[in-house]
């Protein structure tokens, strides 16, 4: 039997189970209890752009190992210390671009790989993950993008892109801007019946049939780099398709029920980033996905927290105001991952075992401190990729971060060869 | 000149020039120069960059000890390296050593390390030979990569083909700060994006078929602005009366109470304890045995009730005044304070269709307002108050003028409109101008500010359908019309509408068949036949043929442009949309290709209002404009640059350039001028006198005057800035990228910032002169930092400045010193003296906008293999004094313009 209908016909029936708190997907059966359960790996990663207060942010290199002493900007995390560790050493080589705190720290590609083009990237590792830990949720990954109105065109600290992803071409994903868009993708009913909505469906393949049959015309006598160009738009429509043929598989279960709150329409800087974080938790609650990434907002968190220099003064802090400045926006995003891991150690499975368990959070940026790109700062969390954690590592200057993204996704059960540019794992962080 | 070593084989004499000429290698005013060679390279492209044989030298003293023949610490080897920098991974091998030298970790700290200025000299020569690399290396070979429409020319072109605007906010943003929005291999697509086509496309279409079939019909609605303002007033000044009764009679009654044998004790440490402040006695009437509570007296506590009580003094004697206005009966004067009379507002209501409808207002300037209080701001209400545009009061008390603004609403837009005087919302960071005009006003009579502006009423009109859009509706109502009496089927009306919005191209018979099966199953799912044939249109709206500028070519192979495609590759280019009926016809009568006939359309274009469609996307880009969005500005320091006056700086330089445009003057203008396109906002803010008026216009400026010309404009100035202090290095570096044509490499990764000196006292250009300690710095900033010391005479906003009053400076060393000299170049004593020298090499400026030129019209970044186009260009320009549309003339003539 088609192992795809019978898990189908398994959700119609089991639609109302899914919305129980941190269940029920089907990559785990605790149904069929022949096999011993197996909890879903998730992934999170958190880029903050702009880089730390190099003075206040990272541990002492010559405390290595567990119990060593949290600096200040990270103090808030002080609650969950025997549940991340902070890794140093670790940098893109190919990174030239600094204030570009984004655009390469998944991926570790090489911006003028391709002759005659002065941009190019590759895969990020969210999507590398999400290829094989995303098939069984109704959204294989979902990304999420600050809302500062400056982003795209300026930046803000994280160089080009539309998201933390880029997708297997190396192009950039787009990300959903606000917790209100995400809520409703996850959340908000569909108010047709199951009929009307396959007929929709089929008709949405009609639609596509139909502009992929223009863009094969066009594809005739096209040169190679506008061939390229126009592979984009197959691209987007094929993805497309792939999201109707998740549709079409989830038809028949109802979209979960919210357990949080609808947020507000209009959130900025802090606040967003506490309600993105509160959904990222419902939707592993729900499983509704188990990859996230999230390209935080960097203004309009300067913004919320009252402060008066300007984004990229800050960055460049010297002793004084701007110092302060970027000490108090380290605090915040410490406290704010501290409250994600708050919830996520809060959501217990169903054999009592927390959601950060099997989680695995990623937190750091491409952009060290002030200009530098050497010694991104990383923090991973989680028990998801197996890896030791309430450690301090220091490892050789310049190990490709790419080593620890390889790291990453063999932990949550990916079966990498390479991941960018790395030449290896992390065997430091292996347990 | 110093040597430099040049490689060219074959090369024309034209890219040989403008290689050199690129890097500022040749204007001895400035710059020695740079030893960085070019050459062709063996990789394809035109163009290779190569490190002077003077480096072997360098390696030989501090490196190869260690990276040499014998040992190759940390496997590089630097004795038998290429000097060539042809390929990816030779670049990569010198960005390597570049950083490493950059981050200070070479020569290591125990070793040999060179001197400042040698040291400089090859990180300079190196940088630049990797910015050579790296544009050779990624040189476009001439190719254009086929391009979707860019978010502004997409709105454009649904305007054009359905006569309605709709907002298109909501698609990604283009482009960066790298490109321009116009090249093609930086518009990307997405999922998202094409869902959102559709749903725009749906959009468009609906509020275009609605427009088109309506009645004809002009509404408008007249709003006397004392209506409002008048009861609003009586009856605030009713409300504060009667909250003073009641508190008096409140706090008498307290005071009674307090003389109770009983409370007198408790009473006269409460009076001991509220001393300096006798009215926080009543906050604690609790402990006053039998007084009365605030609620007795309708307040809901006692706090409130002192509160509200407190602001008798703001509304009661300002309301008083206000009834005594010789003009308050028939008419509103704008206010400033927190009072009901702060705007005059009007709206649209939702039943109204979409379109362009005129907002009018009869307005006057008080006799009592100052000056630079003569202005209002056109606000839209909802969903948030933004300001739309700013208007300066020419009207008198005796002969009020009528302003009249064009508004253009959606149909789920806003439909609220008010006035209010300048900068009334005050600026993000709290405070704005008119905050400051109240704050001094009420501490003068404590009654408030005069009044500087009076509405005598508002009113709307509309839709007004211009022109255009008339004949689009009555095309499409045409169609309409003939599908619903059955003279024309589904398929007919999508192919005669494909043949429209794909620009003249043919439709593929498979893609109709298919959108028409799209149609039937609509109106088998029981859509209304008019209904059923969007969802095919708002298709054919998000299908590649609409969506990119589509020209066939065969791999590797260059050919001639078709008519059509020239046709359309001219009004992209010029208007940011399709082509219209006339380009249209000359494409299909084979005139197009004519050198005068497509000269006088690049006139007509140029000439017709929609080049402002070209010019203000282009200067903005070209500039780098967007910069002054950046930062918020300190509104305490600098309370005249407010939100309108920042927009009008801005709107100088689009002024000015198609001032210039217009009147085919010299590029040179931007350089140095004796006059300035200025209105009357921005006039007063630079204090030229007698200029009244919102148009900008040439104004004749005096000798003396810093203005005219790129350098002395407040928006160009500002971007130098970051709201609060200028930026010496930020404005040099923008006037070695645009003015001078000499762009700094970018700031490199790793290099150690210099922190020594954070904390002292220094002037800015004390600060500055820390960049000389160290090589790293040096190499670039003894370029970039001169120049902006000379502009350091305008202030972060852009207003002439003798002091530098940065907090902590010394009071002797505030005079500010704008001398300096450019790097191994002329010296200057003032800002004058500057843009002297830099007029002086009109041809810098020159090259940088043809080269924006190009990028932005053929949409592609501009190579090396560009140079002979742009040398083509200039000289043609050149000839006619650079005159602006000489440039856009030669442009369009060449054979690249021409050519897929």
């Amino acid at each position: 039997m088609n192992p795809n209908l019978s898990r189908r016909h398994f959700l119609r029936a089991a639609s109302s189970v899914i919305a129980l708190p941190a269940l029920e997907s089907f990559g785990f059966r605790t149904f069929a209890s022949e096999k011993p359960i197996v909890r879903p790996k998730r992934m999170i990663f958190l880029g903050f752009g702009f880089g730390v207060t190099k003075e206040t942010w990272f541990p002492d290199v010559n405390q290595v190992g567990a119990g060593y002493t949290l600096p200040e900007g990270l103090v808030p995390l002080a609650r969950h210390q025997q549940d991340f560790c902070v890794i140093q050493g670790l940098s893109n080589r190919y990174s030239q671009d600094a204030h570009w705190g984004s655009t390469f720290w998944l991926t570790g590609a090489n911006r003028f790989a391709e002759p005659g083009q002065s941009f190019h990237n590759t895969i990020s590792v969210d999507q590398a993950a999400a290829a094989k830990i995303g098939q069984d949720t109704r959204f294989a990954s979902i990304q999420l993008n600050g809302g500062d109105p400056g982003l795209v065109e300026h930046h803000q600290g994280h160089g080009p892109g539309l998201s933390l992803a880029w997708d297997a071409g190396g192009k950039p994903v787009a990300g959903l801007n606000s917790p209100a868009l995400l809520f409703h993708r996850m959340f908000s009913p569909d108010t047709m019946s199951l009929e009307q909505r396959q007929a929709m469906l089929a008709q949405e393949r009609s639609v596509l049939d139909a502009v992929m049959s223009d863009a094969k015309t066009l594809q005739r006598g096209l040169t190679r780099t506008d061939t390229d160009k126009l592979n984009e738009y197959f691209q987007s429509i094929r993805e497309i398709e792939t999201r109707l043929a998740k549709d079409e598989q989830w038809l028949g279960v109802a979209k979960p029920k919210a357990p949080v709150d609808e947020p507000p329409a209009k959130l900025h800087g802090k606040e967003e980033i506490r309600l993105m974080y509160d959904l990222m938790v419902a939707a592993f609650q729900t499983d509704s996905t188990r990859v996230f990434t999230y390209r935080q907002p960097t203004e309009s968190l300067v913004a919320s927290l009252g402060l008066k220099v300007g984004l990229h003064d800050m960055s460049h802090y010297a002793p004084g105001e701007r110092m302060e400045a970027s000490q108090v926006r380290d605090r915040a995003h410490s406290e704010l991952l501290a409250g994600l891991l708050d919830r996520l150690k809060g959501v217990r499975e169903a054999d009592g075992s927390s959601l950060l368990e099997h989680t695995c959070v990623a937190y750091g940026s491409n952009l060290s401190t002030v200009h530098n790109l050497e010694n991104c700062p990383t923090l991973i969390a989680g028990g998801g990729a197996g890896i030791k954690l309430g450690q301090h590592l220091v490892l050789p200057k310049n190990t490709p971060l790419c080593n620890l993204w390889l790291t990453l996704l063999r932990g949550v059960g990916v079966e990498a060869e390479r991941h960018g540019d790395s030449s290896g794992v992390v065997k430091e962080i292996m347990v | 000149m110093e040597i430099i070593k040049v490689v060219a084989n074959g090369v024309h004499p034209g890219v040989l020039g403008w290689v050199v000429w690129s890097l500022g290698l040749c204007g001895a005013a400035f710059a020695e120069p740079t030893a960085v060679a070019a050459s062709q390279s063996n990789s394809g492209s035109v163009v290779a960059a190569e490190m002077p044989e003077k480096s072997r030298a360098f390696f030989k003293t501090y490196c190869t000890e260690c990276h040499g023949e014998e040992k190759q610490k940390g496997k590089v080897r630097l004795d038998d390296i290429s000097l060539r920098v042809d390929t990816l991974k030779k670049a990569d091998e010198w960005a390597k050593i570049l950083n490493s030298i950059n981050s200070g970790e070479m020569p290591p700290e125990d070793a040999k390390q060179p001197e400042n200025n040698a040291k400089a000299d090859f990180l300079e020569a190196l940088s630049q030979t990797m910015v050579v690399a790296r544009k050779a290396l990624s040189d476009q070979g001439g190719n254009i990569t086929m391009r979707r429409l860019n978010r502004r020319e997409y709105q454009n072109t649904l305007r054009d083909l359905l006569g309605v605007e709709i907002n298109v906010g909501t698609l990604p943003a283009d482009g960066s700060s790298e490109s321009f929005d116009t090249v093609g291999s930086a518009l990307f697509m997405s999922p998202d994006q094409f869902m959102l086509y559709r749903q725009l496309g749906k959009k468009a279409l609906d509020q275009s078929f609605e427009s088109a079939v309506r009645k004809m019909e002009v509404h408008k609605t007249h709003i006397e602005a004392e209506a409002e303002t008048i009861p609003a007033v009586e009856r605030q000044i009713a409300e504060f009366v009667s909250i003073r009764k009641r508190h008096t009679k409140w706090t008498r009654q307290v005071d009674v109470a307090a003389l109770l044998p009983d409370n007198v004790k408790m009473a006269g440490e409460i009076r001991e304890k509220t001393k300096a402040n006798p009215e926080k006695f009543y906050l604690e009437w609790e402990k006053i045995k039998g007084a009365p509570g605030p609620k007795e007296f309708g307040f809901p506590d006692a706090i409130d009730a002192n509160m509200m009580n407190g602001r008798w003094d703001q509304y009661v004697p300002q309301g008083a005044d206000y009834l005594t206005l010789p003009k308050a009966k028939t008419g509103t004067y704008l206010g400033v304070a927190q009072l009901h009379h702060r705007w005059v507002s009007v709206s649209v209501p939702k039943n109204w269709p979409a379109g362009e409808y005129k907002v009018r207002a009869r307005l006057a300037a008080t006799a009592e307002g100052a000056e630079e209080r003569r202005f209002v701001d056109f606000l839209s209400d909802y969903p948030s108050s933004q300001v739309l545009s700013t208007h300066q009061v020419t009207g008198t008390m005796e002969q009020p003028q009528t302003l009249e603004i064009p508004v253009y609403i959606e149909r789920d837009g806003a439909r609220r409109f008010k006035f209010g005087e300048k900068s009334i919302l005050g600026n993000p960071d709290g405070k704005g101008f008119a905050d400051q005009v109240f704050a001094a006003g009420y501490k003068a009579n404590h009654i408030g500010p005069e009044y500087a502006v009076w509405v005598d009423w508002v009113e709307v009109e509309g839709p007004i359908v211009p022109a255009r859009d008339a004949k689009v509706f009555a095309q499409i109502r045409g169609q309409i019309e003939r599908f619903q009496k059955g003279e024309c089927g589904a398929r007919q009306f999508l192919s005669e509408f494909a043949g429209r919005a794909l620009r003249g191209r043919s439709v593929d018979s498979e893609f109709i068949d298919r959108l028409c099966g799209i149609y039937e199953t609509r109106v088998k799912e029981g859509d209304k036949p008019l209904e059923a044939i969007k969802a095919p249109l708002a298709l054919l709206l998000s299908s590649p043929s609409f969506l990119y500028l589509v020209e066939p070519a065969e791999p590797g192979k260059s050919r001639a442009l078709t008519d059509l495609e020239l046709a359309t590759r001219l009004s992209f280019f010029l208007w940011s949309t399709p082509p219209d009926e006339e380009l249209l016809k000359l494409a299909g009568d084979g005139q197009l290709q004519k050198p005068e006939i497509l000269a006088q359309q690049v006139d007509r274009l140029l000439g017709d209002a929609r080049s402002e469609r070209f010019v203000r996307p282009f200067v903005l880009q070209w500039l780098g404009l967007s910069r002054l969005d950046f930062f918020q500005f300190n509104s305490r320091l600098y309370p005249d640059f407010d939100l309108p006056t920042k927009a009008a700086a801005k709107e100088e330089v689009y002024e000015t350039f198609t001032h210039l445009l217009k009147k085919q003057a010299s590029l040179n203008k931007l350089l140095k001028s004796d006059s300035a396109v200025l209105n009357g906002l921005l006039a007063t803010y630079y204090k030229v006198p007698g200029v009244v008026g919102d148009e900008f216009r040439e104004v004749s400026l005096p000798a003396n005057s810093p203005r005219g010309g790129l350098l002395g404009m407040a928006a160009i100035l500002a971007m130098g800035s970051n709201g609060e202090q200028t930026s010496p290095v930020e404005r040099g570096a923008w006037v070695m990228r645009k003015v001078l044509h000499d762009p700094p490499p970018p700031a490199p990764p790793n290099v150690p910032q210099l922190n020594r000196l954070a904390s002292k006292p220094l002037t800015t250009r004390e600060r500055i002169a820390q960049h000389q300690e160290d090589a790293q710095c040096t190499q670039c900033h003894r370029k970039i930092d001169p120049v902006g010391f000379g502009l350091e005479n305008f202030d972060a906003a852009g207003r002439w400045r003798e002091l530098d009053l940065r907090p902590g400076v010394p009071q002797q060393r505030r005079a500010i010193d704008a001398s300096g000299v450019f790097f191994k170049g002329a010296s200057f004593n003032n800002f004058f003296e500057m843009r002297d020298l830099v007029a002086a090499k009109p041809e810098r400026l020159a090259q940088g906008f043809t080269e924006a030129l190009i990028e932005y019209g053929l949409g592609r970044s501009f190579g090396f293999s560009d140079a002979a186009l742009a040398a083509e260009v200039l000289e043609r320009a050149g000839k006619k004094d650079f005159a602006v549309p000489e440039f856009i003339h030669a442009l369009v003539a060449s054979k690249a313009f021409h050519s897929k």
